[in-house]
């Protein structure tokens, strides 16, 4: 049990006011009731896809548009939440020419070509709310992958999670859902004295490797400079993280609500044990925004279906478009147990978790080789979206029109996001 | 079934190696000027100019004012949306004049061309070579050379699949996670080399009896009887019971739910009925388990029986197939020893029953198989193969042999299995029989302690005696000179490290401990992984001894300079011309070259596509896991046998011979090879092997696993063999449906491709090729016929006509001929070549300023036959290498 003594200077380590569920979740007994409990925290988390969906039976006719539109086969199984979930067509990234990449500028919106750059992108939306959202937890932010070995052969691109830094660089992700629930739930049981002495330790290594850092920037060139500083930033954000570390060193871990997953799940299990960590992730506020770049292969495998992910990508009637078909299925069953997850979650002030949290769906790629009309689901009342709603956008809004739109909604009042021309009105409720 | 594609799409294959596209050594060819052709003006005026112009454009765009030389962002901004538009037939619009389509088809061709020059002439680093850290294999390979130990690295970002080489500097990124990976690995390492080293002379070896798993095999054969047993009792009870009066209507019931299904499975709801006994009863966990006791367990009997009956099971074991209680997997396992290098021996042999197919056994720890063995012993005369094998901690030591093709899945295991017993009523025959199995950990000789170590020239035990900080600080000098491949530390990063084995040991660590601590420090330091060349007045200069010998090194070898080269290096004997050939040569003929030859060869070719699909094993059982390997270094080896003996790269292209081993051989129908080593062999009249088109891998690379996709084939002969690569797939072309649901040829189908211009500018060219291999199905055999069979339809069979023409170019009328076209253009192929060479080792994309280099490298080694060193020594010789 931890002491008031520690709790209190758990609050003065920290610049914000700490919400109160954080302080429930961190153990501490409620101290005022709930109606005149503190709002809960707002959260995000970006589910992608990769290789896009079935065009014929994803998406609802673009005629039937508002509260009343008629829900295509494959979003059928989230008919029990149809007043709870908006789709938007319309939506592009209007730089995105690789026709294989449905993740690495979905959440960035940049030009790769930029400045003539072999490879150029720009800070993830998930990032930019990290920057706000990220600050009174003990991560910031939180990126997970699917277990697949091959990221290229799924349609994702390039990169090593969902998101990208404010540098444009890739940040690394936790393959395995046993990874991420060690991150999120494994107790330290060293003593603090121990751990106190080991921050010390790594800070000693940090320091040791940033001196030969600065030694080696002195004599090369300019342009190897540049290459030098990614590691500085990374010692940098190591320092971060330890500081980080240091505020929450008195204040345990949250306890999950499950043991640790087997190491070996894959495919549709692991999909489903990921949904399980993002619901507990958020319950226990050990972060506020998470990413989740979803398995192919390993999901196709698992149903039992033999058609490669890009030819089921690129389908056509037979074998291969069933096989996109039942993948779109499961993903909405998918979703919509989520969905259920969430809104059985209470919250301090007897809210549910599905009230405080925005959930985006989708890719980069619309199906085939096409890039327009990147599919998308918004659901939750974290960003303030008007839901239950059918929505096409004028042809060609910008995809970051949408994710400026949930910034705002989420209290991230940046001005522009990656190639945005403002919010998206419709969208708000 | 139905598993080809019923519409065809639009350029789809291309896209499929979007990764091998974009590589920019192969999207390369033609040195096309950025401009534009202006005779396409015309197309603008007529069909664009109406809208887009002075007054009022529409969409705000302008075609009149778009340069036809396209030199900045801006200007190729523009064109892209034109050709987007253009692409995705969007213009112009449907109610407006179209042109024709062969106009547009060669004006998209054109400016697909441009764009794709466009796009590398603005991203022209102009020659210079980015910094760059260890990529993951070079970083392996460091740890290798430096401390001896093998260390899984797959933790760390593959570093491919970015649209470059490995080696692109600029793609090599770093970040936080990274960090804290590398000094986990360094660590691992550092640990893994004391225990190898302070157990230098520590010499185990135990053997196994295969014939120990008889008598488990027997107590399993009577457990099998007595769960047989109970389940006729407990199912018995259950067929009285259901024929009662109260349960007859439930049973009907039961009975109508189980249509299609095996009739055991009305056991599994014993629930439902009234006054059942529980198969718990019978010490069943539930009625699954006891079906699965009962009677799939049961169907193994007679196989067990048989086993047990062969008189060979006195004195060793046969490899049986799926059967779990016999040994599909013989395991073999040892504990506690020291990581280190062992020798696996097995003595096996093959029985009169073995088909030459089925003389391979395959080798592998944990669930890993990493090796496939032909077996030439007979029953009379067993052989003994030996395997050597690294034993860490990391893969322990639970070892297993298998005969080839009967475990890559449970499900080919039951096919196999099933085979065999719808032939005699038991099983397969047995193929191959053990007699036993040993391990054997080597000592370490004092000159094989690996040079990381020996620099530190200290006791690296917790037991040692305490050393003062200058002792410490001397051996610290001396390991980072050795790892850091000759660049000595600062005295501050000295001091530090000696600071931080100070805190370890006073914070309760020993000697031994708190050097590993601080070693790994040095493991993650920048001076380790990044491969540094300091800055010189100018902004180029040439490469000092080390800067030298270490790219040398980490071109030739993906490894660290050795001795002989540093001190070549440090003496400035390499930097003078005669004595870096040498060098070239000598590094080119170490067993480490397979170090560049497999990276290289696996990236260049675009091979990471082996790896996308599973290959359907119930069509092409004889592509099993072991084949897919050995076809796989077929490629390798043959690259390393042309670079081994300087032989010309167009044997590529074309070859009288081939570089097999016996599994291959067997596989290509080709007689008298024998044994696991890759050698030469004439390739017999009429067989379409010699070549890289002749290669299983390349073959199936250009299928889904399934069926052959010769859009992927014809792309990949124009990128990789012609040095032609079409632009990458474009997106949001329209996709062509009108002939889905139809019963056509491959070739009928493909010719959608030329009816819309998007498709028909890169699809003439592509498809006439691919439909040319189409004598090799998915998996590289060689085939007159295909079928194609779709749920509705029907069924269609044809002979395969490979005739065709290049797009502007010579016809052909079978495989053979198209071959000889391709081999007849060496020089685009060596172009292509030297350009994927040259980038892979300068570590950057190609530049303007590598054409005089390029052309050299090509016009030289012509000179001698295009003698795949010359391509390498061309290139280590040039300013370009040897300068920063």
């Amino acid at each position: 049990m931890t002491s008031k003594r520690s709790r209190r200077k758990f609050l003065q380590a920290g610049t914000s006011l700490i919400a109160l569920p954080l302080l429930e979740s961190l153990g501490f007994q409620r101290s005022c009731s709930a109606n005149n409990a503190v709002k809960p925290p707002k959260r995000v988390v970006f589910l992608g896809i990769g290789y896009g969906v079935t065009q014929e039976t994803w998406f609802p006719n673009v005629i039937d548009q508002g509260e009343n539109y008629m829900l295509p086969a494959g979003l059928a199984p989230l008919a029990r939440h149809k007043s709870d979930f908006t789709i938007v067509q319309g939506l592009t990234n209007k730089y995105t020419e690789e026709a294989h990449w449905g993740s690495t500028f979905w959440l960035t919106g940049a030009n790769r070509f930029e400045a003539g750059a072999a490879f150029h992108n720009s800070i993830s939306v998930d990032q930019v709310a990290a920057g706000v959202l990220g600050k009174e937890t003990r991560f910031a932010s939180l990126q997970l992958n699917g277990s697949d070995h091959d990221i290229a052969a799924n349609g994702h691109g390039p990169g090593l999670s969902l998101a990208w830094d404010v540098r444009g660089k890739p940040v690394a992700g936790l393959n395995k859902p046993l990874a991420a629930y060690h991150r999120m739930f494994s107790t330290d049981t060293t003593p603090i004295e121990q751990r106190q002495e080991m921050l010390r330790q790594k800070r000693s290594v940090l320091d040791a490797v940033l001196g030969d850092a600065k030694d080696i920037q002195r004599h090369i060139s300019k342009n190897d400079n540049a290459k030098l500083d990614e590691y500085f930033q990374g010692i940098r954000d190591i320092e971060t993280t330890l500081t980080k570390e240091e505020q929450w060193q008195n204040i345990p871990k949250s306890t999950a609500r499950f043991v640790a997953p087997s190491s070996s799940l894959s495919g549709i299990d692991e999909v489903k044990l990921m949904y399980d960590l993002i619901v507990a992730a958020f319950q226990t506020d050990c972060t506020r925004v998470l990413t989740y770049r979803q398995p192919i292969s390993t999901l196709l495998a698992s149903l039992g279906i033999r058609v490669a992910p890009h030819d089921m990508s690129h389908y056509a009637p037979g074998e291969r478009m069933e096989a996109s078909q039942k993948r779109d299925l499961v993903q909405s069953q998918l979703l919509a147990s989520l969905i259920d997850q969430l809104k059985e979650t209470r919250e301090a002030d007897g809210s549910s978790l599905f009230d405080n949290t925005c959930v985006v769906f989708g890719s980069n790629i619309r199906n085939v080789h096409y890039l327009d009309n990147c599919p998308t689901i918004l659901t939750g009342g974290g960003a303030g979206v008007k839901l239950g709603q059918h929505m096409v956008v004028a042809k060609d809004t910008p995809l970051c029109n949408a994710w400026l739109t949930l910034l705002h909604g989420l209290g991230v009042n940046v001005p522009r996001h990656g190639d945005s021309t403002g919010v998206i009105k419709e969208l708000l409720a | 079934m139905s598993i080809r594609p019923d519409v065809i799409q639009c350029r789809l294959v291309i896209c499929v190696t979007l990764f091998l596209v974009c590589q920019p050594a192969c999207s390369a060819e033609t040195d096309s000027p950025a401009s534009l052709n202006e005779h396409h003006k015309s197309l603008l005026q007529d069909y664009c100019l109406k809208c887009h112009n002075t007054e009022k454009p529409e969409g705000k765009f302008r075609v009149d004012t778009l340069p036809f030389e396209i030199s900045d962002n801006e200007s190729a901004e523009r064109w892209q949306k034109v050709l987007n538009a253009l692409n995705s037939g969007s213009m112009p619009p449907q109610d407006e004049a179209q042109p024709a389509n062969t106009a547009k088809t060669d004006f998209l061709d054109d400016l697909t061309n441009v764009m794709t020059a466009v796009r590398r002439n603005l991203r022209d680093q102009h020659g210079v070579i980015t910094m760059r850290r260890l990529n993951r294999r070079e970083y392996g390979n460091s740890l290798r050379e430096l401390l001896g130990v093998q260390i899984d690295v797959s933790e760390l970002p593959a570093d491919t699949g970015n649209g470059g080489f490995d080696t692109s500097g600029s793609n090599l990124f770093m970040s936080s996670d990274q960090f804290e990976q590398y000094h986990a690995l360094g660590l691992e390492a550092i640990a893994e080399s004391f225990e190898r080293v302070t157990h230098a002379s520590s010499n185990n070896k135990q053997r196994f009896e295969a014939e120990d798993i008889v008598d488990r095999v027997k107590s399993n054969l009577s457990n099998r009887i007595e769960l047989r047993r109970k389940y006729n009792i407990w199912t018995k009870a259950i067929d009285a019971a259901a024929d009662r009066p109260e349960n007859q209507a439930i049973a009907a019931e039961i009975r109508k739910g189980l249509t299609n299904q095996p009739p055991w499975n009305f056991y599994h709801s014993w629930q439902k009925l009234k006054n059942v006994p529980s198969p718990t009863e019978f010490g069943f966990a539930d009625g699954e388990h006891a079906t699965h006791e009962g009677i799939s367990a049961w169907n193994l009997l007679p196989y067990q029986a048989y086993f047990l009956s062969q008189p060979e099971v006195k004195n060793g074991a046969f490899l049986t197939i799926r059967d779990n209680g016999v040994n599909p997997l013989h395991y073999f396992g040892i504990g506690g020893w020291p990581s280190g290098e062992c020798i696996v021996r097995i003595r096996i042999a093959a029985t009169k029953q073995a088909t030459p197919a089925r003389r391979f056994v395959e080798f592998g720890v944990q669930s890993t198989h990493l090796s496939t063995h032909e077996v030439s012993g007979t029953m009379d005369v067993p052989q003994v193969i030996e395997i050597p094998f690294n034993l860490t901690k990391s893969r322990g030591g639970s070892f297993f042999i298998r005969e080839k093709g009967t475990f890559d899945s449970n499900e080919q295991g039951h096919r196999v299995f099933a085979e065999g017993e719808k032939q005699n009523g038991i099983g397969p025959e047995f193929a191959l029989w053990v007699d036993w199995t040993e391990v054997e950990r080597k000592t370490i000789p004092e000159q094989l302690i690996p040079p990381g170590i020996r620099a530190l020239g200290i006791p690296l035990g917790d037991d040692a005696a305490a050393m003062t900080k200058d002792d410490v600080r001397a051996a610290l000098d001396r390991f980072i000179t050795e790892t850091c491949r000759g660049n000595p530390a600062s005295s501050t990063f000295l001091d530090k490290l000696v600071n931080i084995y100070d805190e370890r040991g006073k914070s309760g660590s020993g000697h031994g401990s708190a050097l590993k601590e601080t070693l790994a420090v040095v493991l993650a330091s920048p001076r380790f992984l990044y491969l540094v060349e300091q800055a010189g007045d100018q902004e180029s200069r040439e490469l000092n001894g080390l800067e030298l010998a270490t790219r040398l090194s980490f071109f030739l070898w993906g490894a660290p300079p050795d001795k002989p080269l540093r001190d070549l290096a440090t003496s400035d004997e390499l930097l003078k011309p005669h004595v870096l050939l040498e060098q070239t040569d000598r590094l080119i003929d170490d067993p480490r070259s397979t170090g560049f030859v497999i990276p290289f060869t696996d990236q260049w070719l675009g091979m990471d596509r082996l790896d996308f699909f599973r290959f359907n094993n119930v069509r092409y059982p004889a592509f099993d896991e072991s084949t897919k390997m050995a076809a796989r270094n077929e490629v390798y080896e043959t690259v390393g046998y042309l670079l081994g003996h300087n032989e010309s790269l167009r044997h590529l292209l074309k070859s009288d011979f081939v570089v097999i081993n016996s599994l291959l051989a067997n596989y290509y129908g080709i007689e008298g090879v024998k044994g696991d080593a890759y050698q030469k062999v004439a390739v017999p009249n009429g067989l379409p092997r010699g070549g890289l088109l002749g290669m299983a891998a390349i073959l199936a690379m250009g299928s889904n696993g399934e069926q052959t996709s010769p859009v992927e084939r014809g792309a990949w002969v124009l990128r990789k063999l012609m040095n032609d690569p079409p632009p990458p797939a474009p997106a949001n072309v329209p996709q062509i449906s009108r002939l889905q649901n139809k019963l056509l040829t491959t070739r009928e189908r493909l010719r959608a491709h030329q009816e819309e211009a998007q498709c028909a500018s890169c699809h003439r060219k592509i498809d006439p090729v691919g439909l040319a291999l189409e004598n090799f199905n998915a998996v590289g055999q060689w085939r007159t016929e295909d079928t194609y069979e779709a749920v509705g339809l029907g069924k269609k069979t044809w002979t395969i006509d490979p005739a065709g023409s290049f797009h502007h170019g010579p016809s052909f009328t079978s495989f053979f001929e198209l071959r000889e076209v391709i081999a007849s253009k060496s020089d685009s192929f060596a172009r292509g070549f030297s350009i994927a060479i040259l980038e892979y080792a300068l570590g950057r994309p190609r530049s303007f300023r590598d054409e005089p280099l390029i052309e050299q490298m090509v016009n030289q080694t012509r000179q001698k036959d295009f003698a795949m060193r010359e391509f390498i020594k061309v290139l280590v010789g040039s300013n370009e290498f040897r300068s920063k």
